[in-house]
This record gives C-alpha cells, structure tokens and sequence, in this order.
C-alpha cells in the first residue's frame, strides 16, 4: 500500500468540453489556447484535418476532436477554441474543442485506467478520473493524434 | 596553381563533414548495424576525399582514403563494427583534424602521416592480423603522444636571436635566474589581453620579461589562443614568480624552469649557423634539430621532433585565413519570419487605418507614418534576403583546379568550361550544391571522357570539355554539367541493371532508355569495371540525386552514345521566398509559383476540345491539355463556365497544361512556410504562405499537375 501511495503523482489537467462530456488534457503537452479563427483548407487530407491557420507567422494543422473521436461535426461557437498542443512527433498542433473550462490537479490514484476495448473512442482515452462527482475522461493525445485510421 | 582563395571553403566543408562524422560515428557505436549511419559515413569520407585531393593535401586524402575502403568493406557486408573499430575512427578523425588545423594555419597539412592509424584501419579490412596488431598500434601512438606533450613546453620553441641570448647570458653572469613560463589562461576567460597584460604586470614587478611568444604586440590584440610563453629574467625564485603569475584571476596554469640559454638548443644550433654564414637570415627550423640532437642530448628541448620545431614556428605565424562569421541558416530564417510578420503586422495597420478613415477626419498624421514604416519593412526584407544570396562561385571556382589534377590521374587530356559563375543562389543552396556537382565532373571525366588514343579514332578534338554552364531561369537556377564524351551506353546500363537484379530481363525489354539511364541515380550502381579514387563506387550519383531533391530541385541527364551526356540540375533560386501568381479558385486562394509559368490566357468555352474524353486547347498550334483547378482541389461548389476562362498555361520541361482558375489577383512575393510533418499533403501543394491579412494560402505545385 504504501509502495503505492508514494508512486502517485499529480497532473495538471485543462478540462475541455466536447458535447455533453468532459476530457482532460495534460496541461504539459499544451502550448496555447486561441481563439476559433479562420482555416485554410487543404485538399485531399484526411477528413479530421480541418485546415491550417496562421499562428504568429507558424503554420499549424489543425484537427477536429469531434470528427475524430467520432462525434457529431462541429458547430462553432463564441466557446469555440483551438488548443494548441505539441505532439513529439509532428510539431505544433491545433485541436478544436468546444469549450475549455478549467484547469483541475488530479492525483494519479484518482484516474482509473481503462481497458483498451474494440470500442472506438476507448482508444483515445488513457483513463477516466473523477472531480467533484463528475467524470472526465482523460485523452491519450498520441492516441487522438495518430494519423492511422481507427 | 593556387589554391588559396578556395581554402576557407575547404576549411569551412572540411569542419562541417568532420563534425558529422563525428555525430554519426558517435551514433554507429549505438547502432553498429543501421545501414543509414554507414551510408552517411561512407559519402561523407567519400566527400572529404575528394576535397583533400582537390586542394592537394595528399596526407589528409590518404587517410580519408583509407577510411573510406573500410566503410565500403563495413557496406558491402565484409565486416562488422566493433568497438576498437570506433576508436580507430575517432582517432582518425582527431587525425584529420589536425590536419585541417595546421592547414588553416599554415596552408600546410603538417608532416605527419599518421601511419600507425592508417596501419590500424588496414588492419581493419584484414581482422586475422588486426586483434593482435590494432592494440600494439595504439600504444605505440600513445608513446608518441606522450614524448610529444614532454617536449611540448611552449617556451622551448620560443626563437631567440643573438642580442636575447646575450641578455640570458649577461643575466646568469649577474648571479640573476632565467624561467622559461608557459601560462594558461582559462578558456573561459572574455578579456584575454587583459588577463596577459596584468600577468606581465606582475611578472615585471621583481623582474624583466626578456621575450614572449606570441609578441606583447599579439598579446595586445588578442592573437592568440589561451597560452602564451614568456622567457623571464628575474632576482626572484621560481615559486614566487609563478605564484604571482597564478594570483591573477582566470589563469588557469603556469609552469615555468629555470632555463640556460643551452635549453634553446634548437635555436643555438641556428645561432651558430648564423655566425658562420652571416648572410643568411634564418635557416628553416626543421634542419635545425636533425643537426642539435647529436650536440646536445641532454637539453630537454632538443628531443623535440622535427614536427614540433615545425609547430613554434607555426604559432608564431598569424593564421593565414581571415575569421569570418558563419551564422547559422536557422538564425537567418527566424530574422526572415519576424521580418515576414512585421510586413503583415504592417499591413493589418495599413487595413485599420483604411476602415477607421470614416469615422474621423484627421489620418494623415497616421497615414505618414505608415508609408515609413512600410519603406522600413521593405528596405529590411530585402536586406535579409540579400544577406542569404551568394553566387554559387564560390563553390564552383575549385573545379578547375579539379579538373586538371583528374586530368592528369586518368591520363586524359581535358579542359573546363565554366559559365554563369555569377549566379546568385539561396546560401542554404550553394552550400550544399558543391558535393554533387563535384560528383557530376568527376563522372564526366571519368566515365564520360575517353582517352586520348580512342578520341583521335573518332575524329575527335583529343581535348576532351567539359562544361558547367549556371544560369537563372525564372525562379529557378540551372546548373548543367556536359561532356563531349561516349555518352552512355545504355545497354551496358541495361545490362548490369539485369545481372545486379535490379530489373527482371522483361522488364528491361520494355523500358525506355531514359528510365534506364534513371537507374544510373540508384544507390551502389556503377558501371565502371574498375573502382578507382575517382569514382566507381557507386556513390556519386545516388548522393546526387539524393542532395539535389532534398534541395526541393531536380536533376535530368540526357545522353547519346558517342556524343556525351548533359547532366541537368534545376533548383529553386531560394528556399524562402519565390514570386507567385496569387489566383482564385473557387472563394479559395492559391499562389503559383511564378516560374513555371508561361502564359495567361482568356480560352473561350467553345474552343474547348475533347481528345479522348480529357479537355484540351488549341494554343497557337499547341494541343495543350486542361486541368480544372476545382476538380483537382475538390472544391464544393465550383463555378458554372462562363463565355469564357482564365486559364494560366504552366511547363514541366517540354510538357505543358492550361491550369483553369476562376480569378487572377496578381503577383506577389511570397515567403514559403513549412506545414509541419502532420499534414500528409498531396503532391499539388507544396507549401504554404501567409499573405497580407494574416491569412493562410496554399502553394500550388504546377509540376505535379501537369
């Protein structure tokens, strides 16, 4: 037990809305948060790949969370934003959300890790924690932003 | 012939492919089995060859040389890495690396041939002898190593002429001690000369600094490393001397011993001979210690190697090249984006001040200031650019040299004719474009000359050319290198392509015999029979074609058998910023790069013709195919056709088609970003831009449209 206790850590989460749930990303991977803009589009990607934008003379990507987890298309709103997060692999990328709310500390021992199942969205998801009675599923960013198809 | 003006050059490439030798050999001893790493290696020894033999610094080529069959046997599966291989390598690479630094100090690579590590990397190839053989071999470099740090102590070189030998004698007469110093100062140290000048102040306190090395004038202006050598004549001991030389800050040593003038032996020998033979300045100082050694055995100073004399002379010498700043490209390319962003941030003021106009009166003021800061950000942006063009002479003007030493290793009479050395190219461009154009020349004088006899059988001028012609067309610069040579012999080629199994025999049946001569550019293919230190190993071309695409170019070689072969490569002139067509499709907008344009043209929708199911045009007795830009975009709601179109003709080498687009917004200079790795891109779009409002527009890439 104590073995345990002293292997748990805390991480900092920015929670996002997407529909009706709640994810959490690791605040670590997050470079900046914009506000929705303008997209290029670019011709024969994969559909998840909204466009490019112009963040402070970079060019970013940038991929729609919901096209991705497989939830209805987006709708933008006053909410709308662009996480800008860095991927390992790949440089700066910009992911669409409906709406950022907070910023949460989780301690590793609250989130519980889910088993990877045949279900899809299960795949982009490290585990699901819990704040204040609510759950909020924690995203596998590598997993969301893997260019394979699901 | 001299090489001087090319040496900087050479010095700069020969540090950046030792530094990369370095970084990969460093990642072999990781992976001794990544064929990548090996690859690299090998072009790399390979390049630092060929620039060695240029320059005719034999030594450093035979070393590399060396180096190279290693890599060649390690390639072709022979041997294996194994850590005592890693060690010889760096130990060769320490090697060349003296090497290059005695030339920039000198012009000279050095004496030494380095035979116990060329023995080491032979042995390497032939692993019976080599277990036994490689150890002896280190230590014996070591023991070399060790005698040379003995006999290194800086003052022992220092050269004293007559009058400072008779101040060292008058001195011991007057019952007063000689030191020899060397003192180091830390090479963290910013003020150098400051640090020296407070170490002779304290020196002269209790005594008087005879000669120092380099001169107090050097000392002054800082030419000099970390270390300076000073001969002291002094009333002191030796301990406080030096303890009052260590109590000056940022000294990171000095020793010292008390010394005769008989420790200058060297010198004195020199001193006799120059009393004997007065009208003789100097005599070199490499004669010098082959005559002392025998006279005076026991002076620590006379057991230093010819080598070592060779070096006090060396430092005494400035450094033959001039010390230039060489900023790296990514500093230059962030000097390039935020000159980018000040022209958009410019130009989202220039739309403000336009929409607020209505609301107030007075803009002038504002409109005044504008136009400034637009002349500013212009004035900056060229400046920046210019700052990354150079002409490609400086990398071209070394062949000649090139040619000539080939020619006399092959046995073929040749000459070089160059053209265009003017051409101004991205320096990110011209720093990289030296090795495979090196490559070509090689090729053509090895492969594509014949010799002398078989020239005059064919009617032939027995002076085999060779020509590098550089010009700009449009947006690009083209760089073609032509011989009047056999050509090649694409049989031959076909042939080998069959026995090697790059091809099946009915494979080679149907293809044409330009897709042949393209296996030519194919890793580890080479037609010659015999590998010689020209070429025939197989790595020029793949290296070429490899470089000049990662350079966004291409390269196209044409030949007839008999006649010679024209190797073309076409490069964009910069990487950063191209001129463009900016144009509407759709309510989209995309920039084409402007040098492959031709024409514009207003195509009337009834001229359209139908030739096989697939749109073309009738321009001027050219049946040119159309391409509509909606379609090929994937455009949701492309626009109905109207009386007629604009239809912007594009060219691929011979090759033409008619892009259509639906607006033209004009030209414009536009700065090419990255996408990133992300955005798995289709081939039609190369890049992207950010135009004026801070939007983002696609570059579309005409070649792969066409």
């Amino acid at each position: 037990m104590e073995a345990l206790e002293t292997s748990a850590t805390l991480i900092q989460y920015i929670i996002v809305k997407m529909g009706d749930e709640q994810f959490g990303i690791d605040i670590s991977y997050i470079d900046n948060i914009v506000r929705m803009q303008s997209m290029t589009r670019v011709p024969k990607v994969a559909d998840y790949i909204k466009g490019v934008i112009n963040l402070r003379g970079e060019v970013i990507p940038v991929v729609s969370m919901r096209i991705k987890i497989g939830i209805d298309p987006d709708e933008y709103t006053n909410k709308t934003r662009i996480i800008i997060v860095k991927a390992e692999e790949y440089g700066r990328i910009g992911i669409i959300v409906d709406e950022v709310r907070e910023v949460i500390t989780l301690n590793s021992d609250d989130i519980d890790r889910i088993s990877k199942s045949k279900d899809d969205r299960a795949t982009y998801l490290q585990g699901v924690g819990k704040v204040n009675d609510t759950l909020v599923s924690i995203l596998d960013l590598n997993a969301l932003l893997s260019t394979e198809q699901a | 012939m001299d090489v001087s003006q090319y040496l900087e050059i050479f010095l700069d490439e020969s540090r950046e492919h030792l530094q990369n030798l370095n970084k990969q050999i460093l990642q072999l001893e990781q992976e001794p089995d990544n064929m990548d790493v090996i690859n690299e290696i090998f072009r790399a020894a390979h390049s630092l060859k060929g620039m060695a033999g240029t320059m005719g610094y034999k030594r450093m080529q035979t070393l590399t040389h060396d180096m190279e069959n290693v890599f060649s046997e390690v390639r072709s599966g022979n041997i294996k890495i194994q850590s005592n291989m890693i060690d010889i390598l760096f130990q060769c690479l320490d090697a060349l690396e003296g090497y290059v630094a005695n030339i920039q100090e000198s012009q000279d690579e050095g004496t030494n041939d380095n035979e116990a590590i060329i023995k080491m990397l032979n042995d390497c190839i032939n692993p019976s002898a080599g277990g036994a053989e490689a150890p002896k071999a280190a230590s014996a470099e070591e023991g070399k190593e060790e005698a040379k740090a003995e006999a290194g102590a800086g003052w022992a070189k220092i050269n004293l002429d007559s009058t400072q030998q008779k101040a060292i004698a008058e001195a011991a007469e007057q019952g007063k001690h000689v030191y020899g110093i060397d003192v180091k100062i830390q090479e963290s140290c910013v003020l150098k000369a400051a640090r020296a000048f407070l170490v002779f102040k304290a020196i002269e306190e209790n005594g008087e600094i005879l000669i120092s090395e380099p001169s107090a004038q050097d000392i002054e202006d800082e030419k000099f490393d970390f270390d300076f050598s000073l001969v002291v004549v002094s009333e002191d001991s030796l301990e406080n001397t030096l303890a009052a030389v260590k109590s000056v800050s940022e000294i990171d040593s000095a020793t010292g011993k008390e010394v005769t003038v008989a420790d200058f032996s060297a010198e004195k020998e020199e001193a006799k001979e120059e009393a004997k033979e007065e009208a003789k300045e100097e005599t070199p100082a490499t004669t010098a210690p082959a005559v002392a050694a025998p006279t005076a055995p026991a002076a620590p100073a006379a057991s230093a190697s010819p080598a070592k004399a060779d070096n006090g002379k060396k430092q005494a010498s400035k450094p033959v090249v001039g010390r230039t700043v060489r900023v790296d490209i990514e500093k230059l390319d962030v000097l390039m984006n935020l000159v980018s962003e000040l022209i958009i941030a410019k130009n989202s003021l220039e739309a403000a001040a336009t929409t607020s106009k209505e609301g107030s009166s007075d803009n002038s003021a504002i409109n005044e200031q504008l136009e400034y800061l637009e002349s500013i950000t212009t004035n900056l942006h060229e400046s920046v650019m210019k700052v990354r063009m150079v002409p490609i002479e400086s990398v071209v003007s070394k062949f000649p040299r090139m040619v000539r030493d080939l020619s006399k290793k092959l046995d073929k009479k040749m000459e070089l004719y160059m053209t265009g050395e003017d051409t101004e190219m991205d320096r990110t461009v011209v720093d990289e474009i030296g090795d495979p154009l090196m490559h070509l020349i090689r090729n053509s004088a090895d492969h594509g000359l014949e010799s002398e006899e078989i020239r005059r059988q064919r009617g032939k001028d027995p002076v085999g050319s060779i020509f590098l012609d550089a010009y700009q067309e449009g947006n690009n610069v083209v760089i073609e290198v032509r011989d009047d040579g056999n050509g090649i012999d694409v049989e031959a080629v076909r042939a080998k392509a069959i026995e090697r199994g790059t091809i099946t025999p009915e494979q080679a049946q149907t293809m044409e015999d330009k897709d042949i001569i393209n296996l030519l550019f194919l890793p580890s293919f080479s037609t010659a029979k015999k590998i010689t230190d020209v070429s025939g190993r197989g790595v020029g071309l793949d290296v070429v074609r490899s470089k000049i695409e990662s350079l966004s170019g291409e390269v196209e070689v044409k030949s007839k058998l008999g006649e010679g072969s024209t190797w073309t490569i076409r490069l964009p002139l910069t990487l950063a910023i191209v001129q463009a067509l900016m144009v509407v499709v759709g309510d989209e907008k995309y920039a084409i790069s402007l040098g492959s344009i031709q024409t514009i043209e207003d195509v009337r929708t009834q001229d359209i013709k139908l030739v096989q199911n697939k749109e073309v045009i009738n321009l001027r007795g050219n049946v040119i195919p159309l391409v509509r830009l909606s379609q090929v975009l994937d455009l949701e709601n492309p626009k109905e056709d109207g009386e007629s179109m604009v239809v912007v003709i594009v060219k691929k080498g011979d090759k033409y088609a008619g892009l259509v687009v639906d607006e033209l917004i004009g030209q414009q200079e536009i700065v090419i970003k990255s996408m990133g790795t992300y955005i798995n891109k289709n081939k039609i779009i190369s890049g992207a831009t950010i135009l004026g409002d801070g939007e983002v527009a696609l570059i579309l890439d005409a070649n792969a449209l066409i």
